[in-house]
């Protein structure tokens, strides 16, 4: 993971009071964010939060309804957009294209001339530069992505849901790819679902909803608000009665399971043990755990159990 | 530029390496010409006839459902998308597989007629260049609306439905597949507003015709359904499946183009008559006379397998003696044998070529023509130009029988009608007048009128309105032929003084096709 002190002054990427509207939704309602060079910025947040549109406004997938983008210090437009590489989530080629071919092609699309056997070596794609896209595996087409997004040497790199679908050692894999690219000096905007990968890979995390940053902060920050918290989570062999359990805080109830955040455990559980007893009921099963970052995420957005 | 290229090339190795795309562009076409040949096998040089339906077809197939069915696949899978992400802009893509698709389509026609031409024997096309001209921008126009569907349809199922929506009417009731002169006028009026009528017109101009010259409207009635049909695709293009809204300016520019050049193109049908496909020029009447300098031009030799190698359109030497001087008869009862005589009837169109074709008699074997004809001599007998007084006229009448479908190219009855005409006329015309006459009609072939043409429907034929030049041409033709095939004709043009000329004596035309 890269740290702070690589992160220079001058951000390569501006957002400010970005909207965008479909219909009467706004799926950005005037976000702002800033991204660094040599900085993995994870964006964070629940289905219809606004990552895509936020990728895809910068990207120049879709046209911002209003707001303004920046990059390196100026407005973005179209030949602006040569130095961002993009790695969609449901990138695809054509099946009958060779991974050397398709690194050729987009070379020429972004007009640049890169050293293409270097980028199939960087990208671990030797082997199957001339066999076609279709006979690739799962990790081997995002590798790929990525090594299209790289071909024009970015100077920020967008990334929406790349390990999306890939086992765990190809995703480590690209983790470990992502990282080398930020240490050249990249700017990483990454928009995930995986709280494990953000918390692992991003040196930043920006958590949107409803169009709007909610939250922005390194990993262990956002969740250092529940550092001495600890998620207890239980059930019982028959469905509950909330109202005769005591009194806490964050405690929720959905028939026989029970899930409460406390900064006393001790206490809790005997208090959860002593109602459940009341009311006939038998404890199945019991599970204390520290509060994660998506339990953290869920709870900054609203959407999660511990609201 | 270059990545235009670039990418038409790296869109035709694609094409390459995929099997389906391989047998919709190349197999397909193959398949189309082995129907055209045994569908009109018994034409009489293979192929070269219906050219212009086939070679259309081809186009249709590999614009209206290769082309977009490449486009919504890559659509629809997010290509376009990323593409989008790029700074080359969307011209470049629509460029590029414009380019290769014309590519596909050029080398697809390219075998097509390679092996029409080695396998089947088809005749040379009469204009190789004007032909890839033609083709070339019939695929322009075809590839136009291939993008619309492209734009239009979401999934590739959606492609074969609404391609098939441009194929099947576009063969049916679009002068494709169909000839315009066997559907009724308001089926005519409405193939004005699809380019297939003039594809087709435009390729058999360059394959039989007489040159694109002849095709000009056609051509830049392509043209203009090229501009229409990119304007409306451009209006309707999107980098990505879910998103379709058009531009309603260029939308409308598109539709008003197509409405407009559909109309000139009905209004241009309805002058030039019904549907007249064979624009083949004839040569001037003096061509068939010795000792005349007259250019030989516009015959078809060349279009038959059995033609003298001298090639298309050149004058073959006239290795006759020159005839004395004769002065030119004042009337048509002045003619004599020696001005028949001077004739020189090898230089006619064969009988088995595309202008004033004639079958071998009694080798029609469809019953269908047969009746067809039966019903034509019945009426015969209550035409009223086939009445008139004028001996000369009355020929002239009956000579347009012949005439009408051969310009038409009704076949097989073009090649078959002309006997029934011949037999009426021996019948009819007394037989030392006739020679007289034919010889008439063919050295004065603008004279009388044509009103009888637009008798037609009695007689169950195509009624020819407009222009009759090609008509007038063709009854010229027919009255050397018919000339020719008389057994005695300088006996009795002379009085039976001079030789008896025999069917021996006119050439391979006679020879091949004497009743005698």
């Amino acid at each position: 993971m890269s740290g702070p002190a690589r992160v220079p002054p001058v951000p390569v990427l501006e957002v400010a009071g970005l909207r965008k509207r479909y219909g009467m939704l706004d799926a950005l309602a005037g976000l702002n964010f800033q991204v660094h060079a040599g900085e993995i910025v994870g964006l964070l947040g629940p289905n219809g939060a606004g990552k895509t549109s936020t990728i895809e406004s910068i990207a120049g997938l879709v046209q911002p309804d209003g707001g303004t983008i920046r990059l390196c210090e100026e407005a973005l437009d179209r030949q602006g957009r040569g130095r961002i590489g993009l790695a969609l989530q449901a990138t695809a080629l054509q099946d009958a294209i060779r991974p050397r071919e398709a690194l050729a092609l987009f070379a020429r699309l972004y007009r640049v001339r890169p050293d293409l056997d270097a980028l199939l070596r960087r990208f671990g794609l030797v082997e199957q530069a001339e066999r076609l896209y279709g006979q690739l595996s799962g990790g081997q087409k995002q590798r790929l992505a990525l090594a299209l997004a790289f071909v024009n040497d970015p100077a920020l790199i967008l990334l929406d849901e790349p390990t999306a679908g890939l086992d765990p050692a190809a995703r480590s894999a690209l983790h470990d790819l992502i990282r080398q690219l930020a240490a050249d000096g990249c700017a990483v905007l990454l928009a995930t679902h995986d709280m494990a990968e953000a918390e692992r890979l991003c040196d930043r995390l920006l958590v949107i909803d409803k169009g709007i940053a909610i939250a922005e902060g390194e990993p262990v920050a956002l969740i250092g608000g529940e550092r001495d918290s600890v998620l207890i989570e239980g059930r019982a062999d028959r469905p509950l009665d909330g109202l005769l359990l005591p009194s806490l805080p964050d405690l929720t109830v959905s028939g026989p399971d029970f899930r409460c955040r406390t900064t006393d455990p001790n206490r809790t559980m005997a208090a959860i043990i002593a109602a459940i007893d009341d009311q006939g009921a038998r404890l199945t099963a019991l599970h204390l755990g520290r509060v994660s970052l998506e339990e953290t995420i869920l709870s900054l957005t609203g959407k999660g159990p511990l609201a | 530029m270059s990545t235009v290229l670039a990418y038409a090339a790296l869109t035709l190795r694609l094409n390459l390496r995929n099997a389906m795309a391989m047998i919709y562009g190349y197999l397909f076409p193959l398949v189309f010409l082995a129907a055209f040949a045994i569908i009109y096998r018994h034409d009489p040089a293979p192929v070269i006839g219906h050219l212009g339906e086939l070679l259309t077809i081809t186009a249709l197939g590999g614009a209206c459902f290769g082309l977009p069915t490449a486009i919504v696949a890559e659509r629809e899978r997010g290509v376009w998308r990323r593409y989008r992400a790029t700074p080359t802009g969307a011209g470049t893509f629509i460029a590029g597989l414009v380019l290769s698709r014309l590519v596909l389509l050029l080398s697809a026609a390219a075998i097509q007629l390679s092996i029409a031409i080695v396998a089947l024997g088809m005749p040379l096309p009469r204009d190789p260049l004007g032909l890839i001209v033609a083709f070339t921008m019939v695929s322009g126009a075809l590839i136009g609306l291939g993008m619309i569907v492209g734009m239009l349809a979401n999934t590739v199922p959606a492609v074969q439905a609404l391609g098939q929506c441009i194929f099947l009417p576009m063969l049916m009731i679009g002068g494709v597949a169909v000839r315009l002169s066997s559907l009724p006028d308001w089926v005519q009026t409405l193939s004005a507003f699809f380019p297939g009528r003039y594809a087709v017109a435009a390729i058999q101009t360059a394959a039989t015709g007489g040159g694109l010259g002849t095709a000009a409207f056609d051509l830049f009635a392509l043209a203009v359904f090229t501009l229409s049909a990119a304007l409306i695709a451009a209006s309707l293009f999107r980098w990505d499946s879910g998103r379709r809204r058009a531009d309603r300016r260029l939308l409308a520019g598109g539709l008003a183009l197509w409405l407009t050049i559909g109309c000139m193109g009905a209004w241009m049908n309805a002058d030039r008559g019904h549907g007249i496909v064979d624009n083949a020029p004839v040569a001037p009447p003096a061509t068939y006379l010795r000792g005349s300098s007259a250019p030989h031009v516009g015959m078809t030799p060349d279009t038959s397998p059995a033609a003298p190698a001298n090639g298309a359109g050149e004058t073959p030497p006239d290795q006759s003696p020159p005839a004395p001087p004769v002065g030119k008869p004042q009337s048509w009862q002045t003619v004599t044998a020696a001005d028949i005589g001077r004739i020189a009837f090898e230089r006619l169109p064969d009988d088995e070529g595309l202008v004033s074709p004639i079958a071998q008699r009694g080798t029609l074997d469809d019953p269908a023509v047969e009746q067809q004809i039966a019903r034509i001599r019945t009426a015969l007998a209550g035409w009223p130009p086939a009445q008139v007084p004028d001996p000369v006229q009355r020929t002239r009448n009956l000579l347009a029988i012949a005439a009408v479908p051969d310009v038409l190219q009704i076949d097989p009855l073009e090649r078959h009608l002309p006997w029934l005409v011949f037999d009426r006329l021996r019948l009819d015309i007394a037989r030392a007048d006739l020679p007289r006459i034919l010889y008439w009609i063919s050295q004065h072939p603008d004279e009388g009128d044509d009103t009888a043409i637009a008798q037609f429907d009695t007689l169950g034929l195509p009624t020819v309105s407009g222009p009759t030049t090609r008509v007038r041409e063709r009854i010229m033709v027919y009255a050397l032929k018919f000339l020719a095939r008389l057994p005695t004709t300088r006996d009795d043009a002379s009085g039976g003084t001079g030789g008896a000329m025999r069917p021996c004596d006119l050439g391979r035309n006679a020879e091949r096709a004497s009743p005698c």
